[in-house]
């Protein structure tokens, strides 16, 4: 089945070239077309966005908003709805992952936009979210009202399905037309849920588009950077680096760069009686989506002194990770991976000195470090390294030479401790601290990399606290 | 079994000009059973992985040590100051650290190199005028390189051979000069040299506006690599600038694959269209394997080379390589080396992290 990817209002498809993209995985009984655009055709996708965002989505109230992407997201989890049926066939064909963690990781993932969770994006960012209907009175005094840019870009990473969905409902949730890059890695979920938003609301049908053009090609992204009045994109730090370089003056670009997790495991989580939840809510974390995403963990740091010792967790947490994979299996590797994960099991063996487990087809590996090794990054697909510390309380001081690339810490502490221990975790620059076993879903309304997803987008127009008082003097009612 | 004996050995096999399976297999088992009393660190890392002599009964399953553990582990069966020769990589990878193949003496590797080189390269010539383009081995005494070129310049070099590199680089007077007298004389030439010294000649060649026809039956081996010495040319673009500039035709341009950690070459047979398939001797086997399983690969896709040479007897003789390969029936296809997958998303690979750390 060829599937044409993208979503282009404006534009005749019959005056676009398509060019059928090579999977690097052989996605089996699919192929995907996308459309080689023109500079001109962008900027003509981006104007015709901006037109009807205008004429419809700016003045339409946030409440409105939170209803139709609560619908749009409704039929998404309905596994009998044609769009959803879709989803759970070509995603896995597409980006190999097992089908059954895609099923179960794409419900749990659309869970968190529903709209008592599309509430929480907004209450998280603004006491009143009337102010992205109108003036509201401000705490100094004064009126604002915060308007999101009128076309807003994206330019999305592929490394886990439906990521595009976050910044495209914030995108949408600031009024803002939207136009998204899509990955060649996952271009399918963008171009759905565009398809899916217009058919739930036709007004929004011209108010979002999404393209494609081959990463590193400068001559589309900078029709596209131009396009758009703010960027965000996700994706290397070099990569951001380049879209950065290429902005035009005076626009706003956020780029969300690569990020490291790890996992920290107090002794108190080794009682015999809880070990093996310990373990199996680790591997959860290690093997969904093997590992691909920012808040998958790299490391597991294992606190010494409970009956169970941090070598006796490893292996633990080497069963689990091996029943993990026999529920669902580890997609099929490309050569570069295979040689990127057998890199990695040697540099753990060899040059750090560490013990190695794995599965002899290399489903799954976890190296053992007695002590003092640290912190390291994994290969991925489900590689992890266990390290034994006497406290957890060391683990801040042993990752804070990686400031800027930390991200989630997957815990399994008690209270007392989870917020001694959070409160030492921020302050060497992490930004989301999670139980064990829910690091790959965050919570609706997380504050991405620590920043704020909405107050990020928006310009505030303040109307000065005495500007209404001399209002006054110019009414009608004017004594 | 004393290394004399094991020396004997290997010298008789690859006397015997061709071996059935059976007598590889026999002498690659003997060879696992001497390297796992001898040499302690490769003991460790078969025994890790459940293979001891009592174990293996195949040389296939010899367990392949990664080039990378060179780096870090003495594999040797000798005591390491007792080598007479160490030979290391360029350390181009691992913040500098290079991989160590400890000789404890060169009888074998170079008849090993002999052997192969007279029937590859020589094609039943007895000697030939060759100049050689890479440093000489007192300039380089870690490189098995150039311990390589000087075996073949002093074996197989008539009188009026030499290695036509300075401290400097290309001695480009004598190396024209030695290219004039082969077009005079009639007397077939061959240049041997490492990629990037050839570029580097045929960049003074250019400089100077020269181009030669050497006489028929001049060669030209190179042997690969072009590590940031020189610019880098696609294997087609390669042969014909040789090609062009020397006046060899490609089918007498011929590759040779070596690497530190082996005692033996592979070469192909002339350039003519790339990727040309290249093979080894009979005492080396290699096989196409995926890297993390270590099992071949379908025949025709593409995996890493594994080679198992029992020439490398004071080392290890089955290692698992990085340079991607695909068998064919001639041998194989090199592919360069193989990459590890970049990072993709917002996750990070091994690579970006160690280059941020470093940066702090």
């Amino acid at each position: 089945m060829l599937e044409r990817i993208c979503y282009l209002p404006g534009l005749d498809p019959e005056t676009v070239s398509w060019k059928t993209l090579n999977s690097a995985r052989g996605a089996q009984g699919l192929s995907v077309a996308v459309p080689l655009l023109s500079e001109q055709q962008i900027a003509h996708v981006a104007q015709h966005v901006r037109r009807n965002a205008h004429k419809h989505l700016r003045a339409m109230p946030v409440m409105r908003i939170v209803e139709i992407i609560d619908a749009a997201v409704a039929r998404l989890l309905d596994r009998q709805d044609p769009y959803r049926k879709r989803m759970e066939q070509a995603l896995p064909a597409m980006t190999g992952y097992d089908a059954e963690m895609v099923r179960l990781g794409l419900t749990r993932y659309l869970k968190t936009f529903r709209k008592p969770e599309l509430l929480k994006f907004l209450a998280e960012d603004f006491s009143n979210p009337g102010i992205l209907d109108d003036f509201q009175p401000l705490a100094k005094g004064g009126y604002g009202q915060a308007f999101g840019p009128p076309v807003l870009g994206h330019i999305w990473a592929g490394n886990v399905p439906a990521l595009p969905l976050w910044s495209l409902v914030c995108g949408l949730l600031v009024k803002s037309g939207n136009i998204g890059k899509v990955s060649s890695a996952e271009p399918l979920f963008a171009t759905w849920f565009a398809e899916l938003l217009a058919e739930v609301a036709p007004e929004l049908a011209g108010c979002l588009a999404v393209v494609w053009w081959q990463g590193g090609d400068s001559q589309p992204e900078q029709a596209f950077l131009q396009a758009a009045d703010m960027t965000l994109a996700y994706g290397s730090n070099a990569s951001l680096a380049a879209i950065q370089s290429r902005m035009p003056q005076g626009k706003r670009f956020l780029g969300f760069g690569h990020k490291v997790s790890f996992a920290m495991i107090s002794a108190t989580a080794l009682d015999p009686a809880k070990v093996a939840e310990t373990a199996h809510r680790a591997a959860h974390d290690i093997g969904q989506y093997d590992q691909q995403g920012c808040f998958a963990p790299h490391v597991v740091f294992v606190e010494s002194g409970a009956q169970i010792s941090p070598r006796m967790f490893w292996r633990y947490l080497a069963r689990s990770l091996a029943a993990f994979g026999q529920r669902y299996p580890r997609r099929a590797l490309t050569l570069a991976e295979d040689n990127s994960l057998a890199a990695w099991r040697q540099q753990e063996e060899f040059v750090q000195g560490a013990e190695v487990t794995g599965d002899m087809r290399g489903e799954w590996s976890v190296s053992f470090h007695e002590s003092g090794q640290g912190f390291g990054a994994s290969s991925l697909n489900r590689a992890v390294r266990v390290v034994a510390v006497d406290d957890l309380a060391d683990v801040p001081a042993i990752v804070a030479p990686y400031r800027a690339l930390l991200q989630t810490v997957g815990i399994a502490v008690p209270p007392d401790a989870l917020f001694t221990l959070s409160k030492l975790l921020g302050d060497v620059g992490v930004t989301r601290i999670a139980a064990l076993g829910d690091m790959t879903s965050p919570e609706a309304g997380w504050h991405h990399d620590g920043r704020f997803n909405l107050a990020d987008l928006v310009n505030v127009t303040e109307i000065d606290a005495r500007a209404p008082a001399q209002a006054d003097k110019l009414a009608f009612y004017d004594d | 079994m004393t290394q004399d004996t094991i020396v004997r050995r290997v010298l008789d096999f690859i006397d015997l000009g061709d071996a059935s399976d059976d007598a590889f297999n026999e002498l690659a088992l003997l060879l696992f059973e001497y390297q796992f009393q001898h040499n302690r660190p490769f003991a460790k890392f078969a025994r890790t992985r459940g293979k001891t002599p009592r174990s293996v009964t195949h040389w296939s399953e010899i367990p392949a040590v990664p080039i990378n553990a060179f780096k870090f582990l003495d594999l040797t069966c000798c005591r390491p100051e007792d080598a007479v020769a160490v030979f290391m990589t360029s350390g181009t990878t691992q913040k500098g650290r290079r991989g160590k193949s400890h000789h404890a003496s060169l009888a074998v590797y170079n008849a090993s190199m002999r052997h192969n080189f007279a029937e590859r390269l020589m094609r039943g010539d007895h000697n030939l005028d060759m100049g050689i383009l890479f440093p000489t081995p007192e300039a380089m005494p870690h490189s098995s390189l150039a311990h390589y070129l000087d075996i073949a310049m002093r074996s197989f070099g008539s009188a009026n051979s030499e290695n036509l590199m300075r401290s400097d680089g290309i001695d480009v007077p004598r190396l024209m000069g030695a290219l004039e007298r082969a077009e005079a004389t009639g007397t077939p030439y061959a240049l041997l040299g490492a990629s990037f010294s050839l570029v580097h000649a045929m960049d003074a060649l250019q400089a100077q506006n020269r181009r030669f026809q050497l006489p028929p039956g001049s060669r030209i081996l190179d042997t690969g690599g072009f590590k940031g010495q020189s610019r880098e040319l696609e294997p087609d673009a390669f042969y014909d600038a040789l090609s062009d500039a020397f006046g060899v035709p490609r089918r007498d341009c011929i590759g040779m694959y070596g690497m530190t950690e082996l005692s033996t070459q592979f070469y192909d047979n002339g350039n003519a269209d790339c990727p040309a398939p290249k093979s080894g001797p009979h005492w080396i086997r290699s096989r196409v394997v995926n890297p993390l399983t270590t099992m071949p690969v379908p025949k025709g896709e593409t995996g890493v080379l594994l080679h198992t040479d029992l020439a490398h007897y004071n080392i290890v003789t089955s290692i698992l390589t990085e340079d991607a390969a695909i068998e064919t029936d001639e041998g194989f296809l090199l592919l360069g080396r193989v990459e590890g997958a970049e990072a993709v998303g917002c996750s990070m690979a091994v690579d970006a992290f160690l280059q941020a750390a470093s940066a702090i």
